[in-house]
């Protein structure tokens, strides 16, 4: 028999599918006119499983996880998370990671993970608990009476961490949450990413501009084209878990994130 | 230096500069005609505290401060809010106020003797017509603080409007707004002042304009002392709210 601390937790959604994206197009109504910003995207995200877009400036990735949270909706297509459509933020539903600092710097460290269980109205101490549990699971434990300016980089973005986790959502949709940080802090923090994703078991949408990132996080990689923004290759990275800085050497890695390479490039 | 060796080195300052108004006009190093002693005025100031015609002129000043006060801090703020969210008429609007702004207000004192004669309602006037631009442009900037990227979190989270006005536009705002109403006192005292010792009948500045007139520098000082305290006090207690509010930032 199995010893149980080996048993993975189950996920906390019972469908095959955490995320579908069906025929999906987006039409920017700016000062200029009409803008198609993304063009027929179809995509799905089995449940549990690290999904990484990548793409170029402007190509439409960050509208996409608008409407993926409910901050958008789509000019058609439709779009099921959780097997349901999302026409309204649901941060039960799914959790967002945004870019820097999007910390409330009047508020503490604790008092930031709690925000979404404040606005909902959540007991005081049931706050408290919840938030303090995870900013343990993002190794902050000791950090909650801090405020944003007392805390590193790296620091605030597993606090941003901990606020999208805070309401349990199945799904988490990170936008280049570490764009902003220096290449050392952003290795650990995705290798600190894999970490949680796997104590957690949540399905993970992340985007990013860094190639190297995709390919260490990601299950499967959409590569995506400049503007009107499609999917133009799906990489599947069939490198083994746990992830390991080690696997970055490797002819493996190398060979992957080249085929991405060149396809961003072409189309540039 | 540590912070018990700076605070000593001021209040030494304090206490070179209370000695030396006290000494130089005694020993004739200044005129004490133009300088009299600080002991001189401390005990003009016991007197004229106990006359009940200043003890008026104390009440009808107040007044004036605090309903001026009272009319241009929101109006300015409402107005200002309303430049900052809305794009057309902020565009319209704002290069006029900014140039009315950098106008010297007392040359327009004038028209309002005109328009209000000089009693209360001519003081409250001019001093909110001194403080609303001021309110007005501290209030934009205020707005204008509240970056993007915070309500884009509060939206994800499913905030309501009055949530994200209570949860993230006030506390965002509230240490400029508080500043704002800091400054906005000194111009709005400013502005009494102003009205009073240029044309009025009672209060704290006409009757220490008066008694510049009449070369009775005791009771100037004196007054000067109420104001300064005055102005000192109410500057003290709102900076300790910002500091209060201002704890988070860096």
């Amino acid at each position: 028999m199995q010893p149980m601390a080996k048993l993975k937790p189950q996920p906390e959604t019972t469908r095959a599918n955490a995320v579908e994206v069906t025929g999906v197009s987006h039409i920017y109504h700016g000062r200029d006119g009409a803008v198609p910003a993304l063009t027929d995207i179809d995509m799905t995200v089995p449940a549990g499983r690290f999904t990484v877009i990548v793409g170029p400036s402007g190509c439409g990735k960050t509208s996409l996880l608008m409407m993926l949270a409910g901050l958008r909706t789509p000019t058609s297509g439709t779009i099921l998370c959780d097997g349901r459509p999302i026409p309204s933020p649901d941060p039960q539903r799914v959790g967002v990671v945004f870019q820097e600092a999007s910390l409330y710097p009047w508020l503490t460290a604790l008092d930031n993970v709690e925000f979404p269980l404040a606005l909902k109205g959540a007991p005081r101490s049931e706050r408290r608990e919840r938030a303090q549990a995870m900013l343990k699971l993002v190794g902050l434990g000791s950090f909650g009476g801090r405020y944003p300016h007392e805390l590193s980089g790296g620091m605030k973005q597993r606090v941003s961490i901990a606020r999208g986790l805070v309401q349990g959502p199945p799904v988490l949709l990170m936008d280049e949450p570490f764009a902003a940080l220096d290449e050392q802090t952003r290795m650990t923090m995705g290798h600190e990413l894999l970490r949680i994703w796997d104590e957690t078991n949540k399905t993970v949408v992340f985007i990013t501009h860094s190639l190297t990132e995709a390919v260490y996080l990601a299950d499967e990689v959409l590569v995506m084209s400049a503007r009107p923004g499609r999917i133009i290759d799906r990489v599947a990275v069939d490198l083994p878990r746990p992830r390991t800085y080690q696997m970055m050497a490797t002819d493996k890695f190398g060979q992957l994130r080249e085929r991405i390479w060149q396809q961003i490039r072409a189309k540039e | 230096m540590s912070r018990t060796a700076t605070l000593l080195a001021r209040l030494a300052m304090l206490v070179v500069f209370l000695g030396a108004w006290e000494l130089f006009p005694r020993a004739g190093i200044v005129n004490p005609m133009l300088l009299p002693p600080l002991s001189q005025v401390v005990s003009t100031l016991g007197d004229i505290l106990a006359r009940g015609d200043f003890r008026e002129a104390i009440a009808v000043t107040a007044a004036e401060v605090v309903v001026a006060f009272l009319i241009a801090v929101p109006l300015g703020a409402a107005l200002g809010v309303l430049l900052a969210e809305n794009a057309y008429l902020g565009a319209v609007f704002r290069p006029m106020l900014f140039y009315v702004f950098s106008i010297p207000k007392s040359i327009f004192l004038p028209m309002f003797i005109l328009a209000f004669g000089i009693g209360f309602g001519q003081k409250v006037a001019y001093a909110t017509f001194s403080t609303v631009f001021i309110v007005i442009m501290s209030a934009s900037a205020a707005v204008e603080s509240v970056k993007a990227e915070y309500l884009l979190v509060a939206q994800s989270y499913g905030a309501t409007r009055a949530q994200i006005l209570r949860r993230v536009y006030v506390p965002s705002m509230m240490p400029i707004l508080l500043e704002a109403v800091r400054i906005s006192m000194i111009f709005n005292f400013t502005g009494v002042m102003i009205a009073e010792m240029y044309a009025s009948r009672t209060g704290v500045g006409h009757m220490i304009a008066n008694w510049g007139e009449n070369f009775m520098l005791p009771q100037l000082f004196a007054g000067v002392i109420v104001l300064a305290l005055a102005a000192m006090a109410f500057n003290e207690l709102v900076r300790s709210l910002e500091v209060r509010c201002s704890r988070w930032r860096s």
